[in-house]
């Protein structure tokens, strides 16, 4: 028997006089879809807490989408925190659903936002709370279809046995075609296993349980997914792409949060995909080709979505928004249609250039805050080994540029364990912090009035699937220290502000990121020890980490820090973003002899295959500079 | 319509001079948890979204003119909640009135609004006077017991607690004006409870509770309901409406 659907908000109310934050319990918020009358009901669920998760434009789309079906329901879902679900534990309150406050279990599906590898202990948790079975293969007829996708999905395989399905790609093109085939079969009265079947049968839609793991001389130790005789299931499950993003609503988020959120903005996503082919980069293989949204209608919607929410900022939002052939066209367009309503415009980043600064001008109005680039790293011949096309010219232009217009705090972002890297490319990157700074007072003026400083911070490269690294290992983590060590000696001047991540948490996002399915036992073990939001630097327990893969049998550094044969088959081979292993293998030579590729937005095509495997293209409507 | 950007300072309106709409509103059912800054940032947008002629201000962040009473703790509700509000031109108050009504979540809807004199001081620190109406429930909770521990408690001077890790204390001679057993729907204790805010700190009504029922020996009570019926500026012994009349305008500092 399917969990009984009713509102039990009033089991919550009485928690929240005792809890932290009680406003990300409340819903009701401004523009939430209150009527949730199905029949079909799905639950879309961001396994963080609210303020992290209702910024997200994946669940955001989808829930609209999906609302605006006859006949089907969306509602959203956030892990509460620690405090809330000991309570909702002690007192036998199951996960709830925002708008109904339904119990999940009585959905008949319930998706996963896959936002980044460190939350798969939280969706254990989410499953735990809510009374489901953790796995697949656990659940029985009545229990809703669990599904999965976002970025992270380019390497679900260390969460395969939870998933009922996987959705490969843009979410918004298969979510209603998926809930649809869900409500059919289940009103067909047909079994579980045949319900997963027909799932097949919706284009981008990856069911795991159809597929077995084959470890052989021709794999890595994790082995590769075939699709298991008789079961109609493909060898190779390609994206969905959504092919003209003028047509899909450019105004995502309407709800507008009671509660503040980490991006507490509105948000119209002006482009998605980005072609510039850094090496490193998931999301630029992954949600290629690049599709531009033309700047009338960001413009348009942009003040309409303003008007109906009440906010007082709006994010121009992608993989690099500067690289919107229009963008000068929609940031003028902004900043006359909203002159004098105390708003704000802004941009995530900033492109090392001048055009880059230009942009960031037009945005700030008379603010000059700190201005952030990313050079990735400290040396031309590195820069070209990750295929970040910016020369050192570039770098200062930029900076000059930037401290000209009235910037004072610079902060440049770089990445620490990148192929090829010596310690050398690591002393340069506080060479060109100290050449930032030095620039800056040539503009500004020295001494400490002038106010002017630079601060770095230095990622750890965590080699992800579909990428041109996914070959290479990850750094050691005592490597890693050690050169972090050498940064921090290396920069001598007060005013550059060194920051760093943390080796052990990039560690086990490097084992997450390329373990295949046999990786569960792994993050089954750390959730049954009391891992949860592993992304929260005050909650990450490397302790707990290590003992679950001890006890799997695993070496967190030997997964993570294993260079892989270019050869070789690879756990996530069988879930395709459309781009070429031949494409990926290619650049990873040409990474090694430190050969760049262009910006096929840009020159002619490079030849990544997605454009003819999925057959669509780059949407592009001006001229890129 | 709203003053540019680029206006030169001498060009831009002087607070003072522009509309003050005051405006009452609700805290109820589950908003009543919404935190103060956040029940500030979704006012703000609720204002936006009305399409009124706000007022921004003239510093570096530009934002909105809108002040508003004291804070209410989190997970009190009220009936008596304000903020007034600077616009650039008068609106008619009950089409401002209704236009942020259609733009306000019902939980916090806005129940009043009129124009009040543009030199009065802040709400905040004007409205020093309150009104809350309290109920307990539990067992050996009953009303007479509760007034007798807030004698108790009285007598004593001062109530020192923890918020957070942080001992405060608050003069309770000064702070509480009175309790009295009330009427009300359902089982529980009902009292009525008045409050002045002032040099000796402001007493919630929690504190108060929560020493009078330790003092007095209670049991702890399974729930505690507080709702702000009322606030007031007290002037010479006299309590003045929020919306007036309003007999002193007097030289307080501007606003």
């Amino acid at each position: 028997m399917r969990v009984e659907r009713e509102n039990l908000f009033h089991l919550v109310e009485p928690l929240l006089s005792r809890v932290e934050h009680p406003a990300r319990y409340l819903d009701h918020e401004w523009g939430a879809c209150e009527e949730q009358d199905g029949p079909f009901h799905l639950c879309m669920v961001y396994a963080d807490v609210y303020e992290i998760g209702q910024p997200n434009l994946g669940v955001a789309i989808l829930y609209n989408q999906v609302n605006a079906q006859e006949g089907m329901s969306c509602e959203r879902c956030y892990l509460p925190w620690k405090d809330v679900s000991e309570l909702m534990r002690e007192k036998g309150v199951p996960l709830l659903s925002l708008e109904g406050a339904a119990p999940l279990a009585s959905f008949d599906a319930v998706g996963f936002t896959l936002a980044h590898e460190l939350i798969a202990t939280n969706v254990l948790e989410a499953l735990d709370l809510a009374g489901i079975p953790l796995t697949s293969s656990e659940r029985d007829e009545d229990d809703p279809v669990i599904l999965g996708g976002g970025p992270s999905a380019w390497n679900c395989e260390p969460l395969a046995e939870v998933f009922d399905a996987v959705l490969l790609g843009d979410g918004e093109e298969s979510i209603v075609e998926v809930c649809s085939c869900i409500r059919d079969a289940r009103a067909e009265g047909v079994s579980r296993a045949e319900l997963l079947r027909r799932l097949v049968g919706v284009p981008g839609t990856y069911v795991p349980s159809l597929y077995e793991v084959v470890v052989d001389e021709s794999s890595t130790r994790w082995g590769y997914a075939v699709p298991r005789a008789g079961e109609g299931a493909p060898e190779v499950v390609h994206k969905r792409c959504v092919p003209d993003f003028a047509a899909t609503p450019a105004l995502a988020q309407k709800i507008v949060p009671y509660a503040g959120i980490v991006q507490d903005r509105m948000s119209i996503e002006v482009l998605r995909g980005c072609a510039r082919g850094c090496r490193f980069c998931q999301a630029g293989m992954t949600y290629r080709p690049v599709r531009e949204r033309p700047a009338e209608q960001v413009v348009s919607c942009g003040v309409e979505g303003l008007l109906a929410s009440g906010h007082n900022e709006i994010s121009l939002s992608s993989l690099s928004t500067t690289d919107h052939s229009q963008c000068e066209q929609i940031l003028h367009g902004l900043n006359s249609a909203l002159e004098g309503r105390g708003v704000r415009v802004s941009i995530p980043s900033q492109r090392l250039d001048s055009f880059g600064v230009d942009m960031a001008a037009a945005v700030a109005g008379a603010r000059r805050g700190g201005l952030t680039f990313a050079p990735e790293a400290g040396s031309q011949r590195l820069r070209d080994v990750i295929n970040k096309n910016v020369s050192e010219e570039d770098v200062e232009w930029a900076a000059r540029n930037a401290f000209e217009a009235g910037w004072r705090r610079m902060k440049l972002y770089f990445m620490m364990g990148l192929p090829t890297e010596t310690d050398e490319d690591v002393i340069g990157i506080a060479r060109l912090a100290e050449r930032v700074l030095e620039i800056g007072r040539e503009v500004v003026g020295r001494g400490v009035k002038s106010g002017v400083s630079v601060s770095i911070s230095v990622a750890v490269l965590v080699p992800k699937a579909y990428t041109p690294f996914q070959w290479c290992g990850q750094l050691e983590p005592d490597e890693v220290r050690r050169r972090q060590q050498l940064l921090l000696h290396e920069v001598r001047d007060r005013a550059i502000r060194v920051s760093y991540h943390d080796a052990d948490v990039s560690l086990v996002e490097g084992a997450l990121s390329r373990m295949g399915r046999a990786g569960f036992s792994l993050v089954r073990r750390a959730w049954e020890l009391g891992c949860r939001f592993d992304a929260w630097s005050s909650e990450f327990r490397f302790d707990l980490w290590l003992r679950a893969a001890g006890e799997c049998g695993f070496d967190l550094a030997d997964v993570a820090c294993e260079e892989l044969p270019l050869s070789a088959r690879l756990p996530w081979d069988h879930t395709s973003p459309g781009v070429g292993k031949g494409f990926l293998q290619r650049e990873w030579l040409r990474a090694v002899e430190g050969v760049t590729t262009p910006d096929c937005t840009r020159t002619s095509c490079t030849g990544c295959g997605v454009c003819p495997t999925l057959g669509v293209s780059n949407v592009i409507w001006g001229e890129r500079s | 319509m709203n003053q540019p950007f680029d206006a030169r300072p001498q060009d831009l309106p002087v607070k003072a001079e522009l509309a003050r709409l005051r405006v009452r509103y609700h805290k109820d059912s589950r908003l009543a948890y919404l935190g103060h800054l956040d029940l500030i940032s979704t006012i703000e947008r609720c204002v936006r979204r009305s399409g009124l002629p706000f007022s921004i201000g003239n510093g570096f962040a530009r934002r909105m003119r809108v002040q508003f009473s004291g804070a209410l703790p989190t997970g009190t509700s009220s009936s008596c909640e304000l903020f007034d509000l600077r616009l650039t031109e008068e609106v008619d108050p009950r089409e401002a009135l209704e236009r942020l009504r259609r733009a306000t979540p019902a939980a916090l809807a806005p129940r009043e609004a009129a124009y009040v004199p543009g030199r009065l001081p802040a709400l905040e620190a004007w409205l020093d006077r309150s009104s809350w109406e309290v109920t307990l429930e539990g067992d050996g909770i009953d009303a007479a017991s509760v007034l007798s521990g807030i004698e108790l408690v009285r007598a004593e001077g001062v109530i020192t607690f923890l918020r957070g890790d942080k001992e405060k204390h608050v003069d309770v001679a000064s702070t509480l004006v009175g309790a009295s057993a009330a009427s009300g729907e359902g089982s529980g204790a009902h009292l009525v409870v008045e409050t002045r805010s002032g040099s000796g700190g402001s007493l919630r009504p929690q504190v108060l509770l929560d020493a009078a029922v330790r003092r007095a020996g209670l049991p702890s009570p399974d729930v505690v309901r507080v709702r702000r019926t009322g606030q007031w500026h007290e002037e010479d012994g006299r309590l003045v409406e929020p919306f007036g009349p309003f007999c002193t305008p007097g030289p307080t500092p501007l606003s």
